[in-house]
């Protein structure tokens, strides 16, 4: 591949990674934490491009391995004989086309899991807030099913944030957690009852107000607590979809 | 060539994001990008360090500061990969330039597999992980370092100089007259074009994987130990997941017992898809073919080792 290219491309490479990081669309891929991060990579990648083209302007002038340069280039490989950059071009046009969504529903049918750990229960439940409405996580919301023995759910109405799953005739509201980025993505799940849940599309976020039925998630329900819906209410997708 | 390309997709956009709205490719497509975005920091980070030591530390003084016996080099090498904090896409080109600075092929293999499984960030995410399975760290660093060290030993003593490509080993001429600071960044910028391609290619199998290997393998494994062991292993090559991250889905899995999850998390960082695809690009492919299977085995071996100890 020609050291233009190769140039043009590392700059589409590092303008991609500066629009995910920049536009907030890096959140559907990888955590918060990672988003300075992403700004020095693009930031990086275009600056090296650009010295390149820059000294190959000055030095070359239409002799773009002029003899400057070309030492240092022969010693890394062998003119002509390498495609593989080409590669780089794929994740490029998927962040400028294709633009590919959060993952979703289809993910958390994926798996029968429910990656709420048991961990979590051995430091203790903090008491939940008195008021009347308990916004929860839904991590924390099947934690606290399957793990905490005080039942400090039981009796309590609270509110969790998440999408529309259904599988095998039953409706869920899921999150998906992400420890590092989107690839080691698990799900967490309640089953929703009570209601006629055919309204609402798979995918569509929703806010549930409910209680959950007092020891709902058991190892033979795989941990999926079922969570008794007294109203639903669509909502736009949130910026960030995952869950801690 | 890239004009053609770029004109042909903007043309054809529409039709692509019509191909690709069936839910397994969108999921697909998202762990695609998801992968590369969180791999190329690194890999820009291990670039860049690679073109460092380029310019700036020369030859002789690498050699000073190991150990003239190559056997003895090995685990220092293994010891000193605590200091690239970072996962294994960083390490890749790192290794390579070491090699060209002439140190040993084995040492700077070592390195390779150590550096990505050994460094604090990456035994911090486990303690994390493992709340209730404390000796998970010691055990997972153990085994770890075992990997990294027994293969420099055997690279030492069954390698070949000719299974690793010749571009690898090209020793960099002295940079007589060319600035220091032209060596780093067109160092750093060929590396990154080399490397990056691979990474790319290692991202499209590990996207792939993530949607065709059916998750529900793993909950039917239970009390299976050997088979728990040989698919979490081969699981940990698939998925590709990076050495911060997987200590996290290995916690997930509460249904197995550790012993293979410690297997899943000592595979992970020295062989997996994306790695296999980045050292295929840095050393050849009569490399990677040897390399990668023994490796494999040798990290399963020292797993197990490093769990009975410790579990």
């Amino acid at each position: 591949m020609r050291r233009e290219t190769q140039n043009i491309l590392l700059v589409l490479l590092g303008g991609a990674l500066l629009k995910l990081a920049l536009t907030g669309t890096y959140l559907r891929y990888v955590k918060e934490s990672l988003q300075p991060w992403l700004v020095v990579t693009g930031a990086t990648m275009v600056v090296l491009a650009l010295v390149s083209i820059v000294r190959d302007i000055r030095g070359g002038q239409g002799d773009p391995n002029g003899v400057e340069h070309s030492a240092i280039e022969h010693a890394g490989h062998e003119h002509g004989t390498s495609r593989s950059p080409w590669m780089l071009l794929l994740p490029v046009l998927a962040v400028f086309l294709i633009s590919p969504p959060a993952l979703g529903a289809d993910t958390v049918n994926r798996s029968d899991r429910n990656a709420a750990q048991e961990a979590n229960a051995s430091n203790g439940f903090a008491a939940l807030p008195s008021d009347e409405v308990v916004p929860l996580s839904i991590g924390e919301f099947v934690t606290r099913t399957a793990w905490d023995d005080s039942g400090s759910l039981n009796d309590r109405t609270v509110k969790l944030t998440g999408f529309v799953v259904r599988k095998d005739g039953d409706v869920f509201v899921a999150r998906l957690t992400i420890s590092c980025c989107a690839a080691d993505a698990s799900p967490v799940k309640a089953k929703m009852v009570g209601q006629n849940f055919d309204a609402l599309p798979t995918d569509q976020w929703i806010e549930a107000t409910g209680r959950v039925v007092p020891g709902s998630a058991t190892k033979e329900t795989a941990f999926v607590p079922t969570f008794t819906v007294s109203q639903v209410v669509p909502i736009v997708t949130p910026e960030d979809t995952y869950e801690g | 060539m890239l004009c053609v390309l770029l004109v042909l997709a903007l043309v054809l956009q529409d039709w692509l994001v019509g191909v690709l709205d069936v839910p397994v490719l969108r999921t697909a497509s998202t762990v695609f990008v998801a992968v590369c975005v969180q791999a190329l920091p690194f890999l820009v980070l291990g670039v860049l360090i690679s073109g460092a030591i380029a310019a700036f530390i020369p030859a002789s003084a690498l050699r000073r500061a190991l150990p003239k016996r190559t056997a003895l080099a090995v685990p220092v090498a293994g010891v000193a990969g605590v200091a690239l904090p970072g996962c294994e896409c960083a390490s890749v080109p790192v290794s390579r330039r070491l090699m060209q600075q002439g140190v040993a092929p084995a040492v700077a293999l070592t390195f390779l597999l150590a550096a990505p499984a050994v460094n604090p960030i990456v035994l911090v995410a486990t303690a994390v992980a493992f709340p209730n399975a404390p000796m998970m760290v010691p055990a997972r660093f153990v085994g770890a370092l075992l990997t990294a060290i027994v293969m420099g030993w055997l690279w030492t003593r069954f390698g070949k100089a000719e299974w690793i490509a010749e571009r690898a080993l090209r020793r960099l001429p002295d940079h007589d007259g060319t600035s220091r600071w032209v060596v780093f960044a067109e160092t750093a910028r060929h590396d990154l074009v080399d490397a990056g391609g691979f990474l790319v290619l290692g991202g499209v199998f590990a996207a792939a994987f993530n949607v065709l290997v059916p998750q529900a393998w793993l909950e039917t494994l239970g009390g299976q130990i050997v088979l728990a062991v040989v698919v979490l292993s081969l699981l940990a090559v698939v998925l590709a997941l990076c050495s911060e991250a997987d200590a996290f889905v290995a916690a997930s899995m509460s249904a197995l017992p550790l012993l293979p999850r410690l297997v899943f998390l000592v595979v992970g960082p020295a062989v997996d898809v994306k790695l296999i695809a980045l050292q295929a690009g840095a050393f050849g492919k009569k490399f990677a073919a040897r390399f990668a299977p023994a490796t494999f085995v040798v990290a399963i071996a020292s797993a197990l080792a490093a769990g009975a100890v410790f579990l």
